[in-house]
């Protein structure tokens, strides 16, 4: 191509016309700090980790935990409570450990690759929090059915059905995680999307 | 020992700035961007600098983290760009070297590569910066074959740009 082969060409005369930054200029550089993705990615990364945490200890402090042993599921509480923070350790470890493989001295395509797989960590600690959420307040709901009379006397009460209240619960857990879920990808979708298309524009032919 | 190191770097860096001049130039569109993600290039060198073991030439190792910083790091400024946006901080032809008519292809040429996405133009970037597919294979992290194929597609859309 005549037109590139001409650009070349010209490229190197642009030089006489770039700027030229003193030795002072360079140093005063050095000393500021850095805006980059890499730190927002590790930021938004540790307040995701921390929100999670809080949403755990609030519902701790409001007692919630209590009236579920009242119900007689101390058991599945502790279990509930060491399985959640083994799960929050696990993931914690493994995005460490991606993080320190983030290199800027690796090609492009390593780079985007390591910062996608550090946020996929976060992403599936996400996914795997909601999910175990909504599990767990299942069982929780099934046994409420099915081995105490919460739901019972609570339709006596108030002189609803009980699949009705059943059925409220189930839904608006529903909703509640839906709209978490949906709050989640734009979040994601904003923090990578420019990320993701370099890096599939950078891997389109690579078997 | 660190005011050594920082020494050091300095000295290369002013030595080799013409490089990152360059990057900023093909990825900004004005003197702020260009200040900015200069300053960000900076950085990200001076933080990897520790880790610079000299098996590479210091300008290898650079265009390396500086298109990762152009690339992926870099946080681009809100501004719209436009190709309006293209004044006189941009490339600067020098009329008196060239005819009318191969001035006027060099900046719909220069207009044209900032039209590119980012990855087309860390391509033309190497290509221009006279790098082999194999130099740029290497620095970008793909195949030989995928750089050549990729730098074909580059060539053909910017004629596609050219010749609309």
């Amino acid at each position: 191509m005549d037109e590139l082969e001409l650009l070349k060409k010209d490229w190197k005369k642009q030089e006489e016309g770039l700027p030229k930054l003193s030795y002072d200029q360079i140093y005063r550089m050095i000393l500021k700090k850095s805006s980059s993705m890499i730190k927002w990615i590790f930021i938004i990364s540790i307040v995701e980790f921390i929100l999670w945490v809080s949403i755990d200890i609030i519902i701790r402090l409001s007692g919630k935990y209590e009236e579920i042993e009242v119900l007689g599921l101390e058991g599945f509480s502790l279990v509930s409570t060491i399985l959640s923070y083994s799960i929050l350790l696990y993931f914690i470890v493994r995005f460490y450990q991606n993080y320190r493989n983030i290199q800027t001295t690796d090609s492009p395509a390593v780079l985007m690759k390591n910062i996608l797989n550090t946020r996929r960590t976060v992403k599936q600690y996400v996914w795997v929090n909601i999910s175990f959420l909504a599990l767990t307040t299942l069982i929780i709901i099934i046994y409420m059915v099915f081995y105490t009379d919460v739901y019972t006397q609570q339709s006596t009460d108030e002189h609803i059905p009980i699949y009705l209240i059943i059925t409220t619960s189930v839904i608006v857990l529903a909703i509640f995680i839906g709209l978490l879920a949906l709050l989640y990808r734009v979040i994601y979708g904003i923090l990578t999307r420019r990320l993701k298309k370099n890096y599939k524009e950078l891997q389109k032919l690579e078997v | 020992m660190n005011k050594e190191l920082e020494h050091s770097f300095v000295t290369n860096l002013e030595q080799n700035q013409n490089i990152v001049h360059k990057v900023c130039r093909i990825y900004t569109n004005d003197a702020e961007s260009h200040n900015d993600l200069f300053q960000e290039i900076t950085i990200q060198l001076w933080k990897a600098y520790p880790k610079f073991r000299g098996d590479s030439k210091f300008s290898t190792w650079m265009y390396r983290v500086s298109l990762n910083t152009a690339i992926t790091l870099y946080r681009k400024s809100k501004r719209s760009i436009k190709t309006t946006d293209f004044d006189s901080l941009d490339f600067k032809i020098k009329t008196e070297e060239y005819d009318d008519e191969v001035e006027q292809q060099l900046k719909l040429m220069y207009t044209a590569v900032k039209q590119l996405n980012d990855i087309e133009k860390a391509l033309v970037f190497l290509y221009l910066e006279d790098k082999s597919y194999k130099e740029i294979a290497e620095t970008m992290g793909i195949s030989e074959v995928n750089a050549r194929v990729k730098m074909n597609r580059v060539k053909t859309k910017l004629k596609k740009i050219l010749n609309p």
